[in-house]
């Protein structure tokens, strides 16, 4: 008991000190105190947990979308497991972490197969998780359990059927235009309150040489996300139930939907995005902004770790600010309507040999001390959780601004449009927006592809 | 004797081994697919039988023809640029002799034994239009607008270019062997008769060199057919289906779209496919040797 | 014979074909030696001008975090383990149909042969699915079966047939005299025939690691965890974990194409004699 209790305090502190090093960057005095505060916390919760272990060696074979395992949500996942074979040392963790797509391909592989790994990543959308609820893969959870969780309201709805809970969402997404304040200042821009100054910007970046705005064009969703915020910007409050109803109906008569896409193609004739955006992956388009060749990046908060990331070019890192999609002319929205969702999120596999000891790993992951903590405290993401109790004064400016941005907010998209409908809905949605952007389709093509998916 | 050669549980024991791996694993696998390709099976849940529907849905998929295109574009990529530069190079190669010979011989051959893998992540980076080996080169040239070799309209262009690249020292080595092959005999003679170069080469080593040609050809459309692996790391298939081939859109079909009946109907397609065709060439070969 | 050859190529004549053989030795090297340079450069001289970049500071650190943090080692293992499991089971088996096959006598052996060869017209990946289910109701998934099943099926047709072709030119005295002394087949063929085949068993072994070394489809949709994973995957997995960090994603290229690299330079005659038979006989 006592080697244990050691072992368990070392690791802590091991943690700790892994933890100061990511965040280190931001403000530095005083972080040795919270740092201190932290080991003790987790420390005697270490302690409490320890004689609570089961007999008999247990395997949980993880399935996440998170392959970097040393720097933003992949960290943080990977710290929670540690820390949790620490505690429980009967257990074994075995990790296999692909990107986004790959992980999808390879998810549906295993859905096919009989071999499912115990706990996976899971996304709480339609698109994703309609398919696989029926077809009876994921274990059911009792809601009962996390209401002392924190999650704020609706955040589980994704990922409920029928009244039934499948899983938990991991955060808070926000999409919005990441921006280099220097590349700002120098071209004499200013943050664009507008969608007629937001292009007005690209044509000054474009003079200067730089690419306005890096987008990640391969993935696909990111250009479908960018047309929801648009659309949210023409059509005003009701944006998010009349998605619904153009995609339950097949009726893309709703007037805001040829404006959308109308704006959309002037943006891409205009150059907002890099050439060749529409193959250029994530990890291009984010170095891309990271290494001070674009002027903007648009992505979801969950990047906002750049602003800590020691790979990144310290003018670069410190620099970075936030913005949400402009208003536009004629629109109905207003630029505190924000895109905003609990997307991305971890569920038990139905079929899976250790279910419960899965089930206990999840729940222990998602104790709000744990994954929201540490997320925020990181500067990685905001969870789905309340971690206002978290807040610790050094947050970085990045940070602050996102949460001005989702407490200012009028009105929020929910769940994307490309995410709303069925697996061939998001597929037909992602490649028709992509083709009509480089000009393969004409917007009747488009509305015609959308309602044909959903059939 | 007679009697050893014979023996039946002999031949039995020495086929068994061939005969169960070709069995389960090739001929197993292909009657199962065969099986799935009349369901609407989507990879997990119930499937129900629909007879022909997915090779109805598949002579009408547009894609599946670009598939085709592109192995087609590929075939005639590597027999009209690949083999004609490949047979040159191995020709004059063989002028060099010595250590040089040598030398560039081993050279040529080196994309091939580097993983694809390799490739085609290098290959992305050289085509990158914001900080790509190829942008670097045309901005160095003067040259100042914009280029995305993988963009559409020229990603299959950028395809074919990789392929024909990374394949180059294969054709070049076999070509060289049918060369060296040549009894240099010929060439004394036609030296003696005072032929140039050019026509040295056009009545005596191409025509000997056929029968290597016509394996190559074969060996070309059909690698063609198959190519899965550089294409898929370098664009998987974009941007749309552009550069899809066969391959690589039966497993995009599978499992990104959950359509496996689907999928596996366009791998029954797909082996008929390379089986025609090299029996067709095969065949047209014979026939102009006769 | 070659003091003929090079009287016929006169000295500019030579200098011109040097010349051109020159340039398209750096069309095949210079992506290679691109990849070699920004290596060991940092990542943010990526985003300079120069074609070529004369690294500020060596940045040996790169291949340092690419041999620690990929798991290089293991998947060379592996890949040299899988990979030499196949040859060997191709070879014994092939040479045993082989010898069935062109040297005993029944009925259905031209019928078997033609079934054995066609093996070579089927793409791998279009068993790549069916093949999916058979091994996970096998539970054969994330083990070494699960690559070294089709690898060895997908190769053995080219084997046969080269094995096959090879045998048909030995002379049967030789076995005809063992058979007197009284060996019976099994003898005959691991005791006359392997040492005869030493050309024929370089060929296709050169052959099934050329295929198989670098597959990687099969691998990926067949295996989940480390244990069997190959070499390809140091550099699947890496550039997920060092998306922005492109100089070590370049050192973890150079690192996994160097043993395959290093193996041809050694055996570089070996190898090119090997390709060129098998190619010109398949």
């Amino acid at each position: 008991m006592k080697k244990r209790h050691i072992g368990a305090l070392l690791c802590t502190a091991m943690i700790a000190a892994v933890l100061a090093g990511c965040s280190g960057s931001g403000k530095q005095e005083g972080a040795a105190g919270s740092d201190g505060k932290q080991t003790q916390a987790a420390a005697t919760e270490a302690a409490t947990a320890a004689p609570e272990k089961a007999g008999g060696d247990v395997t949980i074979k993880v399935f996440s979308n998170l392959p970097d395992r040393t720097s933003g949500q992949g960290l943080i996942e990977q710290m929670l497991f540690d820390q949790y074979r620490k505690e429980n040392p009967n257990v074994k963790i075995e990790i296999e972490a692909l990107d986004d797509e790959s992980y999808k391909t390879k998810f549906k592989a295993y859905a096919s197969g009989s071999d499912m790994p115990d706990l996976v990543s899971a996304w709480g959308q339609p698109s994703f998780l309609d398919e696989v609820i029926d077809a009876g893969l994921l274990a059911e959870l009792n809601p009962s359990d996390y209401k002392d969780y924190g999650f704020i309201n609706g955040a589980l709805d994704g990922f409920s059927k029928n009244g039934k809970l499948y899983g938990l969402a991991r955060n808070t997404d926000v999409m919005s235009f990441y921006y280099n304040k220097a590349l700002f200042e120098q071209n004499g821009v200013t943050v664009p309150k507008t969608y007629d100054e937001l292009l007005a910007a690209v044509e000054k970046f474009k003079a200067a040489g730089l690419i306005p705005v890096s987008m990640d064009g391969s993935d696909k969703w990111p250009l479908s996300i960018y047309i929801t915020s648009l659309f949210q910007q023409f059509d005003g409050a009701t944006a998010s139930a009349d998605m619904q109803a153009s995609i339950k109906d097949g009726d893309y008569t709703n007037e805001a939907w040829p404006k959308v896409l109308d704006l959309y193609k002037k943006t891409v004739d205009a150059g907002m995005f890099q050439t060749g955006f529409e193959t250029t992956d994530y990890a291009t388009s984010m170095n891309l902004f990271t290494n001070g060749q674009s002027a903007m990046y648009y992505m979801g908060s969950w990047e906002m770790s750049m602003a800590t990331n020691e790979n990144i070019p310290e003018d670069i890192r410190k620099n970075i600010g936030v913005f949400s999609m402009p208003s536009v002319t004629g629109g109905k929205g207003t630029i505190t309507d924000i895109t905003a969702w609990n997307g991305g999120g971890h569920a038990v596999t139905a079929n899976s040999p250790v279910k419960e000891e899965a089930i206990k790993l999840l729940n222990y992951m998602y104790l709000p001390e744990n994954w929201s903590k540490l997320c925020w405290e990181n500067g990685v993401c905001m969870s789905a959780q309340d971690f206002s109790k978290y807040l610790t004064g050094k947050e970085t400016s990045l940070q602050l601004e996102f949460v001005d941005m989702v407490n200012n907010s009028t009105n929020i998209s929910g769940t994307t449009f490309n995410d709303r409908g069925t697996n061939a809905f998001k597929t037909a949605c992602e490649d028709s927006f992509v083709e009509f952007a480089i000009g393969k389709l004409t917007p009747d093509d488009v509305f015609n592809k959308l309602a044909a998916a959903m059939k | 004797m007679h009697n050893l050669y014979s023996n039946k549980k002999v031949i039995f024991s020495l086929m068994a081994p061939g005969l169960i791996v070709f069995v389960t694993a090739i001929l197993a696998p292909i009657i199962l697919s065969t099986y799935y390709g009349f369901t609407n099976f989507s990879g997990i849940g119930a499937s129900s039988f629909i007879g022909l529907e997915n090779y109805k849905t598949l002579i009408h998929d547009s894609v599946f023809w670009t598939a085709l295109r592109n192995s087609l574009l590929l075939s005639i990529g590597f027999i009209c640029i690949q083999h004609p530069l490949a047979m040159l190079t191995a020709v004059k190669l063989d002028k060099l002799q010595g250590k040089t010979e040598g030398l560039f011989r081993c050279i040529f051959f080196i994309p091939n034994v580097i993983s694809v893998a390799v490739i085609a992540y290098l290959w992305k980076f050289i085509y990158n239009p914001s900080f790509g080996l190829i942008t670097k080169v045309l901005r160095a040239l003067g040259y100042t607008g914009q280029l995305n070799p993988l963009g559409a309209g020229n990603a299959i262009w950028a395809v074919l270019l990789v392929l024909i690249w990374h394949g180059f020292g294969w054709g070049m080595l076999i070509y060289y062997t049918g060369v060296k092959n040549i009894d240099p005999v010929m060439y004394e003679a036609a030296a003696i008769d005072g032929a140039s170069g050019s026509k040295t080469f056009f009545y005596i080593t191409l025509p000997l060199m056929k029968p290597v040609i016509q394996v190559n050809v074969t060996m070309a459309v059909i690698s063609a057919l198959k190519q899965m692996e550089t294409v898929y790391l370098l664009t998987a298939g974009g941007p749309g289906n552009e550069t899809q081939f066969m391959a690589s859109y039966l497993y995009k079909q599978a499992f990104q779209s959950y359509k496996y009946g689907y999928g596996n109907a366009i791998s029954v397609a797909f082996i008929a496919i390379c089986l025609v065709s090299t029996v067709a060439l095969n065949r047209l070969f014979a026939e102009r040797g006769e | 014979m070659a003091k003929i050859k090079a009287a016929v190529i006169n000295k500019p004549g030579r200098i011109i074909t040097i010349a051109v053989m020159t340039l398209v030795a750096v069309i095949q090297m210079f992506p290679l030696i691109w990849l070699l340079d920004f290596s060991l450069c940092n990542s943010n001289e990526m985003f300079t001008s120069g074609i070529l970049v004369l690294p500020q500071k060596i940045q040996w650190n790169n291949y340092y975090l690419a041999f620690t943090n990929g798991n290089f080692l293991h998947y060379l293992r592996n890949s040299l383990l899988i990979n030499t499991l196949a040859v060997i089971m191709v070879l014994i088996i092939s040479i045993m149909a082989a010898f069935a096959c062109g040297r005993m006598e029944w009925k259905l052996k031209k019928v078997a042969s033609i079934l054995m060869v066609m093996g070579m017209m089927i793409p791998i990946h279009a068993t790549l699915l069916p093949n999916y289910v058979i091994y996970d109701r096998l539970r054969l998934t994330d083990t070494i079966w699960a690559l070294l099943i089709p690898y060895v099926a997908f190769s053995l047709p080219q084997g046969f047939f080269l094995t096959s072709s090879f045998m048909s030119s030995i002379p049967k005295e030789l076995e005809e005299a063992a058979l007197i002394d009284g060996c019976g087949i099994y003898r005959i063929v691991a005791i006359i025939i392997f040492p005869l085949m030493k050309a024929s068993i370089v060929t296709v072994s050169i052959m099934t690691y050329l295929n198989n070394w670098n597959e990687f489809m099969l691998a990926t949709t067949y295996l989940s965890s480390k244990r069997w994973k190959t070499l390809p995957f140091c550099i699947l997995e890496f550039t997920g974990q060092y998306s922005s960090n492109y100089a070590v994603q370049f050192a973890v290229m150079t690192l996994s194409a160097a043993p395959a690299l290093i193996i041809y330079i050694i055996l570089n005659k070996h190898i090119t004699k090997g390709v060129a038979m098998g190619a010109v006989k398949g």
